[in-house]
């Protein structure tokens, strides 16, 4: 091989490194790290990591706050991404046939996405103070009992979502606007023709077209909803007793808290686990039934 | 028909002026309550508007912690993030998009990978390797850890898959070399790609709280996030010094708020992109 052919190979490979990298000592390595890290006990201090197989996953399975912390995680997940998806796809179909000056609604609705979710946190602990809080205060105006929005176990994942779904439910929007604005307005007038209601033109035309928006949103919420901190860390600390406690947050607590590497690690593999699963399940529905035109 | 067209447009009108206003209402709150003394935050039932607006609480909130350096901080780190994400992520791009090499296939599986995996799982070891380093508690360890993202090598990638190869071809005929070709022939006819990543990162980089807050102690290096919520929970202010915490609050969201009003636009298109780079 001549010399400038070598470097002709070289060249593309050099354009990559600036990300790669990085890539690699950020991502790749504390990837496997974790999954080594997973199988051994730890406390951060002693200079000794012991290896013990699969006991922490054994243990993980045999522990009870697990299993809380798999259960608020599904709830997180659920009663966050399906309020956002389907409240965004409502205001979205209300707003896409023409509206004058729909544009300062859009951006109202969407503003709460950029702010800091540390910052609207705090303001949200504001409007749940117990006793001269706004929420309450409502409350009291409408003759119902004060809530421990975020002290009572039974309220405070529900005043964690409440503050979830207000960050998002614009932005859903926007995607939803974007997707409603694309399908062909001849189709709906070829199903107007055929004699659907606009029940059935949603049914057969809308909501198959869009679907690719539907998955997408799904998928990145879920994954997002997975990775929930700042507004738990605000908000609650994952209590009380444990009902805003996710796994990620479980995973951040055994790791920087009690110091237990170990089960931080498996629970980080869970995590990583589920993700991918989800990943992988998405690209395969998007191969199979969703429509593209 | 055309009346009954006219009243579902004004109802319509009514209910997205209603949603909007219960929307925008928590920063109309903040507002207001970082207007009121302690003694009327406190009064029930609240009232809309202070009676006497105290527009020194910001200036006391701002002078009570360091929030001057910490919005430093966060600009500083998110501004040095963008500069990196835009040089590695257009060169990535061009070499998966424009350049033919054997590791083309791997690359492009390992980011792909990535793109699965919850970052927020690696912060544990990530933490580790950055101890390694010596990066922990360092300007360089807050940019570097950052300063790839696999969402803005994919949106330029999406870009840079439009650009007609032949272009390239004749940037090649005519001797420039491949940075030159990327810089100056490709960069601006996708600049509209670079802008929404520059925007979406600095945002993302500037309200970025749980991995800064893990990687330093140092308060002098906190960003605005953590040192807004350090302010909440330490400094005597957890739940004694309202108007004073929501004051710093407007202050962290107001220059975020900003950015969108003035570049809603572009962040808003933000979403056409995304859809699209997912979908690749």
């Amino acid at each position: 091989m001549t010399r400038s052919k070598w470097l002709g190979g070289l060249k593309p490979v050099l354009f990559t490194l600036p990300a790669m990298i990085p890539f690699v000592l950020f991502w790749l390595a504390p990837l496997l790290y974790v999954f080594y890290l997973s199988f051994t006990e730890w406390d951060f201090m002693s200079p000794e990591k012991t290896f013990v197989g699969l006991d922490n996953y054994i243990d993980l399975l045999r522990n009870p706050a697990f299993y809380q912390a798999l259960r608020v995680t599904v709830l997180f997940c659920a009663g966050s991404v399906l309020p956002v998806i389907l409240i965004g796809l409502g205001l979205a179909l209300l707003m896409n046939r023409k509206l004058k000056g729909s544009m300062l609604y859009q951006v109202l609705l969407f503003s709460p996405w950029v702010t800091p979710t540390v910052a609207v946190s705090i303001v949200w602990s504001w409007i749940y103070e117990p006793e001269i809080g706004l929420a309450n205060t409502v409350l009291g105006f409408l003759g119902l009992p004060p809530i421990g929005w975020l002290h009572d176990p039974q309220w405070a994942l529900i005043g964690v979502l409440l503050v979830t779904i207000w960050k998002s439910v614009g932005w859903a929007m926007i995607f939803y606007l974007v997707a409603l604005r694309n399908v062909p307005s001849d189709l709906l007038e070829a199903a107007e023709l055929d004699g659907a209601g606009p029940f059935q033109k949603f049914m057969r035309v809308t909501l198959p077209l869009i679907s690719p928006t539907t998955l997408f949103l799904f998928i990145v919420q879920i994954i997002g909803a997975l990775q929930a901190y700042d507004q738990i860390n605000v908000l609650t600390q994952g209590g009380p007793s444990g009902s805003t406690r996710t796994l990620l947050y479980m995973y951040y607590q055994s790791a920087f808290e009690s110091f237990q590497i170990g089960e931080a690690s498996s629970v980080a593999m869970v995590l990583v686990f589920i993700c991918m699963l989800l990943s992988v399940l998405s690209l395969n529905i998007s191969k199979r039934t969703t429509h593209y035109h | 028909m055309r009346s009954i067209q006219r009243l579902g447009n004004l109802s319509r009108h009514l209910f997205f002026a209603v949603i909007a206003v219960l929307m925008a209402f928590p920063f109309y709150w903040m507002v207001t309550s970082a207007l009121k003394t302690n003694d009327e935050i406190w009064r029930s039932p609240p009232t809309l508007w202070p009676e006497l607006p105290l527009w020194s609480n910001f200036a006391a909130a701002w002078n009570e912690a360091p929030f001057a350096r910490y919005m430093g901080n966060s600009i500083f780190v998110a501004t040095a993030i963008v500069l990196l994400q835009v040089v590695n992520s257009g060169m990535m791009a061009y070499a998966l998009t424009h350049m033919k090499f054997r590791l083309k296939g791997l690359f492009a599986g390992v980011i792909l990978f990535g793109y699965m995996v919850p970052s927020t799982a690696v912060y544990l070891p990530g933490y580790l390797v950055l101890s390694e380093l010596h990066l922990l508690d360092s300007y360089a360890g807050l940019i570097l850890s950052n300063c790839v993202s696999v969402f803005s090598i994919f949106l330029i990638r999406q870009a840079f898959l439009q650009v007609p190869h032949e272009l390239v071809e004749a940037g090649e005929a005519d001797g420039a070399s491949h940075m030159r070709i990327l810089w100056t022939l490709i960069m601006p006819i996708t600049r509209s790609s670079f802008a929404v990543l520059a925007l979406i990162t600095f945002i993302d980089q500037y309200n970025n709280y749980f991995w800064p807050m893990l990687i330093t102690k140092d308060p002098g290096l906190q960003l605005v996030s953590a040192g807004l919520r350090s302010f909440f929970v330490e400094g005597g202010a957890y739940g004694l010094k309202w108007p004073l915490i929501m004051a710093a609050s407007a202050f962290t969201i107001a220059p975020l708020l900003l950015v969108f009003l003035l570049a809603q636009k572009t962040i808003m298109r933000s979403v056409n992109m995304t859809a699209g780079s997912n979908k690749g």
